[in-house]
């Protein structure tokens, strides 16, 4: 297998006293499609700038394309499109002229793809950045971020400010962008459905930790909630402990929620826990609540 | 062609295979049939093409579908008769969850299912 695009061990990072990140080991392959999940102050925006390289880790490694994210040469940064949470345009450029003066840093930037979207996201590119909406400006970023096509594509918070016809047209960019297997993308977003369409694989990140990754796949067939009555719940919560290993949470009363352990079958789990319980599946933003709950 | 809700609890991948088995097993697509590239299929669903090609592969080992290099992916010539019965059962998959699921919040039993069951059987 080919080597990883981003690397990241042990990774810790602290701001003075206030630890931000600790403990992250993770990585991002050609092909992978991360969604990065979590509440405001999670560590989101400082995790995606360390894996750029734009901040350095106080403890651990960050590795970007198999070199250290901090040292990135030309031809490493070359490979990366960013779109950050806030954006870098320059306010007194036309659209046009800042597209113009990005282009110059690529090789392989392209034009026509450019301007393909900017007219299709009706971008008023011969007008000043300082008279665009927040949506037009987000949009702008996004093309310069990704009209060099980009090994690595990191977006912060892409879509906040779009309308969901824009974010839909964003979305088949990306998954169009996806369908070459040796691109990656890196986003974070608190549209939890964008990230459900368009990741395969999620991180969840709570107070500075990486509470769960993996494949979104797997996430949504290890996670069940347990509906029961009253009467059956000491039973059914009994026969679930007897299945379900460990990282069993127990809620109220009469609703349980389990996460499987990688190596637990769950295959016939409707006839183990008898007719007191109703097992229900979860969409990402239900399992992420339960997550932090 | 396709029905497909990435926020339910079923990954999209799952959906996909559903659907294809059922409609190849109801004769809605005849063997033959080129099924939409992982890409138009992503594109249009605005989902993420791996968990498209995730499906198809799954179902051209179940030898539901077939790829013949540079062509699109087909429906497999099927044997029916080849088929477990309890594949075939397996076919039907999430649909009896939900049906168990609504029967049991209806406080039904097994007995009042299986009697409807049987009586729309005859009807067609």
């Amino acid at each position: 297998m080919n080597d990883p695009y981003v690397s990241v061990k042990g990774l810790a990072k602290s701001f003075g006293e206030k630890r931000v990140l600790a403990g992250i080991d993770a990585t991002v392959r050609a092909g992978d499609v991360v969604g990065l999940l979590g509440l405001n102050g999670a560590g989101k925006t400082t995790l995606l700038e360390i894996l750029l390289g734009l901040s350095p880790p106080s403890a651990g490694s960050a590795l970007l394309f198999g070199n250290p994210a901090v040292a990135a040469t030309a031809t490493a940064k070359a490979r990366i499109g960013f779109v950050p949470q806030n954006d870098e345009l320059i306010g007194l450029f036309t659209g046009n002229q800042y597209l113009d003066l990005i282009a110059t840093f690529y090789p392989d930037w392209d034009a026509r793809f450019a301007e393909k979207l900017v007219a299709e996201w009706g971008i008023e590119a011969r007008k000043i950045i300082l008279g665009y909406s927040v949506g037009q400006r987000q949009k702008l970023s996004i093309i310069a971020a990704l009209a060099h096509k980009p090994d690595l594509l990191v977006l912060d918070e892409p879509v906040a400010s779009l309308d969901p016809l824009a974010r839909r047209q964003f979305l088949q960019q990306i998954v169009e962008a996806a369908t070459d297997e040796r691109r990656a993308v890196v986003f974070s977003s608190h549209i939890v459905s964008d990230v459900e369409r368009l990741a395969n694989v999620i991180w969840v990140l709570k107070q500075g930790q990486l509470l769960w990754q993996g494949d979104l796949d797997t996430l949504k067939e290890s996670v069940i909630r347990v509906h029961t009555r009253a009467d059956a719940a000491p039973t059914v919560r009994a026969r679930l402990r007897r299945v379900v290993a460990e990282r069993s949470v127990d809620l109220s009363g009469h609703k349980l929620v389990a996460l499987r352990a990688p190596d637990e079958d769950w295959s016939d789990l409707e006839q183990q826990l008898g007719a007191g319980a109703q097992i229900e599946r979860l969409g990402l933003e239900d399992i992420f609540v339960e997550l932090h709950s | 062609m396709f029905i497909l809700n990435p926020q339910s609890g079923t990954p999209i991948y799952r959906q996909l295979i559903d659907q294809v088995r059922r409609m190849v097993a109801s004769g809605q697509l005849a063997a033959g049939t080129a099924l939409p590239s992982v890409r138009e299929l992503a594109v249009e669903h605005a989902v993420n093409p791996m968990t498209i090609s995730k499906a198809y592969s799954l179902l051209e080992t179940e030898g539901v579908l077939e790829r013949q290099r540079g062509k699109p992916m087909t429906v497999a010539v099927q044997d029916r008769a080849q088929v477990p019965r309890t594949q075939r059962l397996q076919q039907l998959g999430t649909q009896i969850d939900h049906l168990v699921l609504s029967a049991r919040q209806l406080e039904l039993t097994p007995e009042d299912l299986a009697k409807a069951i049987r009586k729309k059987w005859s009807e067609e």
